[in-house]
Formats: structure tokens, C-alpha cells, sequence
């Protein structure tokens, strides 16, 4: 459309395919190049090995593994429970105090996730709540990175769950409980997986505030693929980051289809 | 029906029910005043008044007058601001191409997008070790060609390391955005344009770059915010001499144990977070969730 | 806009005339002195109106006129600023929608779009708390009601508007409310389909005599033809409300005159009485006799309604309402002709059935009309 000119349209192709190539298809395919290599010396991977991921499922990878999939699942869990009641109870109230509730519930996007887990060690190591060295710190700091996001992703979804079919619900004698499980929570449904998959990826991901606040029993994969990489041992962190993006993406793409399910019907 | 009430549901006259409506909210805010309010106040008190000696003031001047505070305010801000620039041209350029000059992968660069973005950060550093490092890809490529002693490539030690890892990992939230506004530009707007005369560049500045302003402004304030927050790409990098903020209340807390000085440093990053958090906020509203296509 | 022409309207006469409350069971529904504001702006202006039990009542009037805010008064889901609303002998005011036991169309239907058409038809009687025999033998004489029980086990996406509407018309009834709302039921369907529902609401209407029914649109043809009385709103406020032959005969006002059946409105002047219930005005050079329903005082200047369909061709000799007028357009509209003329500066439609030699343009024309066929209204009282 915008370019003229054929020739115009190949040059512009000509810079942008291999710049994008370069940026994001590279770094992917050398980590996983990487996770199969034995020896990296020159331009390739010397040796192809499977021995990496032999010892990632023997050891305390694996382990590792375990714990970010609960510490996801648990975090998120909660996040969406927590932030999907938030959403619902600040819904359709436009005035001050409702507005400003919305924007108190997303300041922890906004912080720092050091700062977050500081907090926690701060907060969490002195009564009245002694939690320090305990999982549930780890799963706490998880629950308040990626609640903002999940209050989000259900409010905007809210927005578009069409007013007429509430109304008419509660013409037909729905009260609010009795459509919300019928008529809202059904609508909402893809929205709630979406934010779901959202904070489920992130909380994969999470090093900042995990790095600060994680006892020695429940290390997750961004933590312990830190230490691989810190001690040199980059091949092996090349495959963790290879199965924990596996993992996320596998568990995104099921959940995408379950939500495009969910749409349909 | 245009009626003015047809939309409006909130009540023009608020009975008691929706002053009890709004208690609903007390639940999940409770949650967040303890987990998150709570700790984030502790912070600010330690950093104000440490435990075991009085409110001084002293103690936060010696902090914030320090080297490598200085130091990591000043890495702070020019990676952030390098990174941001980078991400807004890099997310311009590239959407543009993908919305308006389609070409057969189109897709698939949609889903790598996607993707990066669900991906932890640190994975792109990770990966530039193996690409850029002493010991990488491009080095191996060039000390193979030219046959050197040394390594030629040196720059992912440093904040430049930083910088293109950020602009990598982030230029997707500048261009999901952006994308969005681009879609809300009628085809035939710049159809019309082309067959007035206007050359390609003279359409992206008169037309496509006035209708995504608000896009770019939002992609980028945000992008601000992540870059100051980010923490696993300068972790993973990990060169002696880049330090920004995140890094600093990480090393004070858990390296050094000094919990009053990380609280001090932890205070000035959230201020500053907040405070483009705000700015991203503004933007957002006033232009319309809409047109600033809200992440 | 489905414009079926005026004869066709007066023909159909109302469905069965006004009836009253000693005559069936039903609920009324009952404006009383309401108002409803947002902001400062009002945008219902203390109305007070009574749908009888059994009785169809439409509201008409332009976007923004305040007829859909009427009601969703009625439905609970705006509050009035002041006044009552009063569904039966309760007063609903206060109540929220689900305890009001009303049944409810809109526009773009509106069916849960994750239930298939038969759950959509139980909802209300689940909510209510129906046991499930009762339900089970409901649902399909619904569905049969608006003949769509083939349908039952579709999801809403797999129906045509119309269908859907049907559904949503069933799923109204199912709870067997005494009270339905429709508002603008019909406006997203095309002209075919739309003609076809008129006729299924009126059945049902006739199969369903207790049922109070307050219909909101802004198409006069389902107005005219479903209602027994008809309201019409303007920016907020009724400007005439009456039974829907006699308001369509007798318009009160200019707006009810123009919105409703598009009606020629001369400005005359010099209005003596002449005998009961009729006056004598003068138009240009030409004296006229019309009905003066409204009782306007003598010397008045006010308007003469005429509807397009009761002008007729004058023969050559003395005849009562005789204008002489040019041709201005002539269109064939298949089953009838429109020819617009001047007279007297002013412009005059009139239809008339087909001809084989209609007139030419700049032809002189001599028309007149039945003096009981046509009406004083009074000059509106300037706005703002």
C-alpha cells in the first residue's frame, strides 16, 4: 500500500526481513542451538548433544521446573480470583473514589520488582507476619507482580461484555449472583483465560523480586538458570530457558485454544 | 437509539445499594494493603527512620551523595533513555512494514512478537552471550575471516550491552500499540494520498505518524517505566561498571546486607517509577484508551 | 422506513379496540409525574401516562426524545429523579428490575449467546425458581408460540435477526410477565421481515389478551398499527398523547401532525365558527371548511391538516375546499402516485391511485377535500 513501486516494496524487504531475523529469530535459535551443543567454538555448535537435557530432567532442574509451574499456576490462581472481584466490584462506577480505587489496584505494575521483594524481606521478616524463608513469600511476591495485569485484562474485558444481555437477565427476575454465574462469568470467560495466560507467562519469568525473597526448597527456573549462567556453565542455562520457554509457550497455546473454545460457543 | 440515558446505568439518583456496591471492593484491597501496601510503607520507613536509631536524615544525604549511587541513577536513566528512543524507532520501522507493506511472513513475525513478549527478558541476554560475546558467534565469524588475535566485537559488557538487549526485548510493546492504531487508518486515506502525488515518506509524516502519535507516546512512556525497572538483563549481563537502580537495591540487600541503604534506594526507584507510571497513565487518558491502544 | 400508505392505515382499525381494566386481569403500568435527570440535563419531563391492563401503548418520537428513557424507567435500570412508577397496584419505584416482573425486547435482541435458544427461553424461569417440570413443558410452548420450535437446540449465531428476535420475543414471555417492554423491537430487522412481525405481534397480542404492553419506536407504521393509544415525545416531554386513529385524524399539535403521517399543513388565517365542530378559515383567496376539534377561538391563525391521501381531484363545478395549484413533481411509487403542488406559495402533497395519463409538470390542477376529513391544529407555542 504504501510503497509505491515493486522495486521499493523488495528494498524495503531486502533491510527489514534480515534486521528482523537478526533481532529476534537469531536469539532464539542460538539458545536452543546452544542447548544442543557440546562445544561452541566457532561460527556453530562444534558437537550436537542431547546430554544437556539428559541432566536438566536428572538433577535439581527439574525441580526447578516444578516449582516455577506451581508458583505460576498458584500466583496466578490467585491473582485472577482476586483481580477479576476487584474488576467486577469497581465495574460501571465512574465516579471519584471508584476511579481512584482502579488506579491504587494497578500501582504495583508500576514498581520495581526488586523493590517489591525488598518489601517483602522488609515487611515479612518482623511480626505480626513471619514469612521470611518460606514459599509462600515467594508465591506472595509472584501474586502482587502480576495482579495489576490480571485486574487489567478482566476490566477491559468487562467493557465489552454487552450491558443489554445483564439487563435483560435481570428483567427475567436474575439476581445479581444468580447472572453473574449464568450470564457474566460465561461471556467473560476468554477474558479471564487471557489474563490467566498473561500473568502466568510473566510470573514464569520473574527474577527481580524471586532473586530477593526465594528460601533455599522452592528455587524457580529464572533463578536457578541465574546461577548456571553466574557459575559459567551457559549451555546448561541455554537449556533451562529452553524448557521454560517450552513449558510457557505450550501451556499458552493450550489455554489459547481452550479460550478460542470458550469464544465459540 | 440515541437517547442520552441509554447507556447510562449507574443511577442518577444513588440509593444506598450503590454506596454498598462499592464495599465489594474491600476483599481484594485488603489483600493488596497487606501484601503490597504494607511492605511498600516499610520501606519508606526504613529508609526514613532505620530501626534501632532515631529519624535522621544523615544517614539518606550519605546515600544519595554516594558514588555509586550517582552512578546508578546517571546508568539508570541514560539506558532507559537510550533504550526507549531505540524501542520507539525500531517499533515505528518495523510495524509500518508489517501493517502497511505485507510481506509472506508476515504472520509469523506477528507470533515471534507475541511471543518475545511472553518470554522472560533475560532470555535475550542469555542469547547474546552466545551471538556477541568474546566468545560468541559474530567473533568467531570475524576472528575466522581475518584471521586476528583478539576478538574484534566488545560492547555486551557494556551499557551498550544493556541497551540492545532492552530495545530487543521491549520494541514489542511499543509496536502492539502501534499496530492497533495503524489498523484504525483507513486504507483508502492513504490510497488517496498516493494517487495525489505524496511519496511514501511524505504520507508517513503527514498522515501515519500525526494518527499513531498517541500510540507512540504511550508505547514509549511505558517503555520508559520497563526500561528503569528492568532487573535480569543488567543481572545476566553482569558488568562491573553498569549499575543501574534495581541493581543497586539488589546488591546493597542481599550482597552487602545494608537493608537501610537498599530502603533509601528503593524509595528514589519507585518515586521514579511511579512517576512515568503516571505519566503513561496521563497519556492513556487523554487520548482515550482507544487510540493510545492500552497494553 | 416501512411507509405503508394512509389508506392502509386507516383501514386497519385498532386491534381490538381500547379495553379496559374491569374487562381483563392484567397489570397497568403507571407514569406518575416522572422525571429523570442527568446532570443538569433532564431528559424526561414529569410524565404521566397509564398503559391499561391489556392495552398496547406506543411511545414515537425522534432520537433524544426521551421515549426509550421512559422505558427503562419501567424496567428499573434508570431511577427516576422524581415521581413513581407503578407496575399493577405497586408501586416499583424502588424496586430493582429482577423483582419487577416485567418482560423485555430489545433492539439488537440480546440472547446469551453461550446458551443454546431453549436455555435462553428457560433463563427466566430458572432464575425465578420455576421447578423443572414446569419449565419443561414452558419452554417448548413458547418457542411454538412464535414459531420457532424447530429451533431449540441452535445457538443464537446460527439464526437470522428475525429469528432471533422471535427467541428473544419468547424468552420475554416464558416467565409469563404481565408487563412487556419492546423497545424498538423490530428497527435492526429489514422491511420485508419487519412487515411479517408486525402482524406476529399483533397475533400475539390477540393470543395474550392480558398483557400490557408499552412499545417503544420510532416507526410510525408499527405504531399505527399495534397501538391502541399512541404517545409522542419530544425532547423529553409528551406533546400528545391519544387513542391512535383520533390522534392520527385529529393531531393536536404541528409536531404530532408532521411525525405522525406527514401531514400538508397550510397556514391560514381569519377563523369564524361555522356550525358545531367546524370553523371557516381563509387560504390565500380561497375560504375553507374544516373541523375545529380543538375549539380554536375565532381570528385565530392556525394551521389546516391535510393528509396526502384525502386530497382529490375537483371537477369543474362548484365545490366545496376547491384549490387551485401547479404541478410540481409527479412520482410513481407503483401502487399509488405522488403529486406535489403549489398553491398559494405554500407546497401540498397528495397521493392518489395509479393513473394512465397522470399530470404533466406546470399543469394547473383544481383539488379539494372533504371538509370532515380535515383539521385545525393549532400554531406551536415558539420553543426555547
Amino acid at each position: 500500500m504504501l510503497a509505491g513501486s515493486r522495486a521499493w516494496r523488495l528494498a524495503v524487504w531486502a533491510v527489514v526481513l534480515p534486521l528482523f531475523a537478526v533481532l529476534y529469530g537469531l536469539p532464539i535459535a542460538v539458545i536452543v542451538l546452544a542447548s544442543l551443543a557440546r562445544t561452541w567454538n566457532g561460527a556453530l555448535p562444534g558437537e550436537f548433544t542431547l546430554l544437556h537435557y539428559a541432566e536438566a530432567f536428572r538433577s535439581d532442574s527439574l525441580d526447578a521446573l516444578v516449582t516455577s509451574l506451581m508458583t505460576g499456576a498458584i500466583a496466578s490462581t490467585a491473582a485472577l480470583a482476586c483481580g477479576t472481584w476487584a474488576a467486577l466490584a469497581l465495574r460501571r462506577r465512574v465516579r471519584l473514589p471508584a476511579r481512584l480505587l482502579e488506579a491504587v489496584f494497578f500501582v504495583p505494575s508500576a514498581v520495581p520488582s526488586v523493590s517489591v521483594g525488598l518489601g517483602l524481606l522488609v515487611a515479612f521478616s518482623q511480626p505480626p507476619f513471619l514469612l521470611n524463608g518460606t514459599r509462600a513469600i515467594v508465591l506472595i511476591a509472584h501474586f502482587v507482580l502480576v495482579f495489576a495485569f490480571t485486574f487489567g485484562n478482566v476490566t477491559a474485558g468487562l467493557a465489552r461484555v454487552p450491558a443489554e444481555c445483564e439487563q435483560i437477565a435481570e428483567s427475567l427476575g436474575a439476581r445479581p449472583f444468580y447472572r453473574l454465574r449464568r450470564v457474566t462469568l460465561p461471556l467473560l470467560t476468554p477474558y479471564l483465560i487471557a489474563a490467566f495466560s498473561l500473568s502466568f507467562a510473566l510470573s514464569m519469568g520473574e527474577l527481580g523480586a524471586t532473586i530477593m525473597v526465594y528460601p533455599p526448597g522452592w528455587v524457580t527456573m529464572p533463578v536457578r538458570i541465574f546461577a548456571l549462567s553466574d557459575r559459567g556453565a551457559i549451555f546448561d542455562a541455554a537449556t533451562l530457558t529452553t524448557i521454560l520457554g517450552v513449558a510457557t509457550l505450550i501451556v499458552l497455546t493450550v489455554l489459547s485454544r481452550v479460550s478460542s473454545r470458550a469464544m465459540l460457543r | 437509539m440515541a437517547d442520552l440515558a441509554a447507556h447510562a446505568v449507574a443511577s442518577p439518583r444513588p440509593g444506598r445499594s450503590f454506596r454498598a456496591g462499592l464495599l465489594w471492593v474491600v476483599p481484594p484491597l485488603l489483600v493488596l494493603l497487606v501484601l503490597f501496601f504494607y511492605p511498600l510503607s516499610l520501606i519508606v520507613r526504613e529508609a526514613l527512620a532505620p530501626e534501632g536509631e532515631g529519624a535522621s536524615l544523615l544517614h539518606i544525604e550519605t546515600v544519595l551523595r554516594s558514588r555509586e549511587f550517582v552512578s546508578g541513577l546517571y546508568h539508570t536513566v541514560v539506558i532507559a533513555g537510550s533504550a526507549t528512543a531505540g524501542c520507539l524507532v525500531l517499533g515505528f520501522v518495523l510495524s509500518l512494514v508489517i501493517a502497511f507493506i505485507p510481506f509472506p511472513g508476515a504472520p509469523i513475525a506477528g507470533r515471534l512478537i507475541d511471543m518475545i513478549i511472553a518470554l522472560p527478558t533475560f532470555l535475550m541476554t542469555l542469547a547474546f552471550t552466545f551471538i556477541y560475546g568474546s566468545a560468541g558467534l559474530l567473533n568467531g565469524l570475524l576472528v575466522d575471516a581475518f584471521h586476528l588475535e583478539q576478538p574484534p566485537v566488545d560492547f555486551l559488557y557494556s551499557q551498550w550491552g544493556v541497551i540492545l538487549a532492552e530495545i530487543t526485548v521491549f520494541t514489542p510493546f511499543v509496536m502492539r500499540p502501534l499496530l492497533a492504531a495503524f489498523s484504525t487508518i483507513e486504507p483508502a486515506q492513504l490510497e488517496v494520498a498516493s494517487s495525489l502525488g505524496a511519496r511514501p515518506f511524505r504520507v508517513i509524516r503527514q498522515i501515519i505518524l500525526p494518527a499513531s502519535l498517541p500510540a507512540l507516546l504511550a508505547g514509549g512512556s511505558l517503555c520508559l517505566l520497563l526500561t528503569v525497572n528492568e532487573f535480569g538483563i543488567v543481572l545476566f549481563i553482569g558488568a562491573k561498571d553498569v549499575i543501574t537502580l534495581p541493581m543497586l537495591v539488589y546488591a546493597k540487600a542481599i550482597q552487602e546486607f545494608d537493608y537501610t541503604s537498599a530502603c533509601v534506594i528503593a524509595v528514589v526507584n519507585v518515586v521514579l517509577s511511579l512517576g512515568l507510571y503516571g505519566l503513561y497513565r496521563a497519556i492513556i487518558s487523554h487520548f482515550g484508551g482507544g487510540n493510545a491502544g492500552r497494553v | 422506513m416501512v411507509d405503508i400508505t394512509a389508506q392502509e392505515i386507516e383501514r386497519c382499525a385498532p386491534l381490538d379496540g381500547v379495553r379496559t381494566a374491569s374487562r381483563t386481569s392484567g397489570s397497568r403500568i403507571g407514569f406518575e409525574d416522572v422525571s429523570v435527570a442527568y446532570g443538569g440535563l433532564t431528559v424526561l419531563k414529569s410524565l404521566t401516562l397509564t398503559v391499561h391492563p391489556g392495552e398496547i401503548v406506543a411511545l414515537i418520537g425522534p432520537s433524544g426524545s426521551g421515549k426509550t428513557t421512559a422505558l427503562r424507567v419501567v424496567a428499573g435500570f434508570v431511577r427516576p429523579s422524581s415521581g413513581r412508577i407503578m407496575i399493577g397496584d405497586r408501586d416499583v419505584t424502588d424496586l430493582a428490575p429482577y423483582d419487577r416482573q416485567i418482560g423485555m425486547v430489545v433492539q439488537n435482541y440480546a440472547l446469551f449467546p453461550h446458551m443454546r435458544v431453549e436455555d435462553n427461553v428457560a433463563f427466566g424461569l430458572q432464575a425465578q425458581g420455576a421447578p423443572r417440570d414446569v419449565i419443561r413443558q414452558r419452554v417448548p410452548e413458547c418457542l411454538a408460540m412464535v414459531g420457532m420450535s424447530a429451533y431449540g437446540k441452535r445457538y443464537p449465531r446460527e439464526l437470522s435477526g428475525g429469528q432471533q428476535q422471535r427467541v428473544a420475543i419468547a424468552r420475554a414471555l416464558a416467565p409469563k410477565p404481565q408487563v412487556l417492554l419492546l423497545d424498538e423491537p423490530l428497527s435492526a430487522l429489514d422491511t420485508q421481515i419487519r412487515r411479517a412481525m408486525i402482524d406476529e405481534i399483533a397475533k400475539l397480542h390477540h393470543d395474550l389478551p392480558d398483557l400490557t404492553v408499552l412499545y417503544v419506536t420510532h416507526d410510525q407504521t408499527e405504531a399505527l398499527t399495534l397501538a391502541n393509544h399512541i404517545g409522542i415525545m419530544r425532547d423529553g416531554e409528551m406533546q400528545a398523547f391519544g387513542e391512535a386513529q383520533a390522534l392520527f385524524r385529529h393531531p393536536p399539535t404541528r409536531f404530532a401532525a408532521e411525525f405522525l403521517g406527514r401531514a400538508n399543513l397550510l397556514s391560514v388565517g381569519g377563523l369564524t365558527a361555522a356550525g358545531p365542530g367546524e370553523a371557516r378559515v381563509r387560504f390565500g383567496g380561497a375560504e375553507l371548511l374544516a373541523r375545529n376539534p380543538h375549539n380554536l377561538p375565532e381570528g385565530r391563525d392556525c394551521l389546516l391538516c391535510v393528509r396526502p391521501h384525502h386530497m382529490r381531484f375537483a371537477g369543474e363545478g362548484a365545490v366545496a375546499n376547491a384549490l387551485t395549484g401547479v404541478v410540481q413533481s409527479v412520482q410513481w411509487q407503483g401502487d399509488v402516485h405522488n403529486i406535489t403542488l403549489t398553491a398559494e406559495g405554500e407546497s401540498l402533497r397528495m397521493t392518489c391511485v395509479p393513473m394512465a395519463v397522470p399530470p404533466a409538470l406546470g399543469d394547473q390542477l383544481r383539488v379539494c377535500f372533504d371538509p370532515s376529513e380535515v383539521t385545525l391544529v393549532p400554531e406551536d407555542a415558539p420553543r426555547g
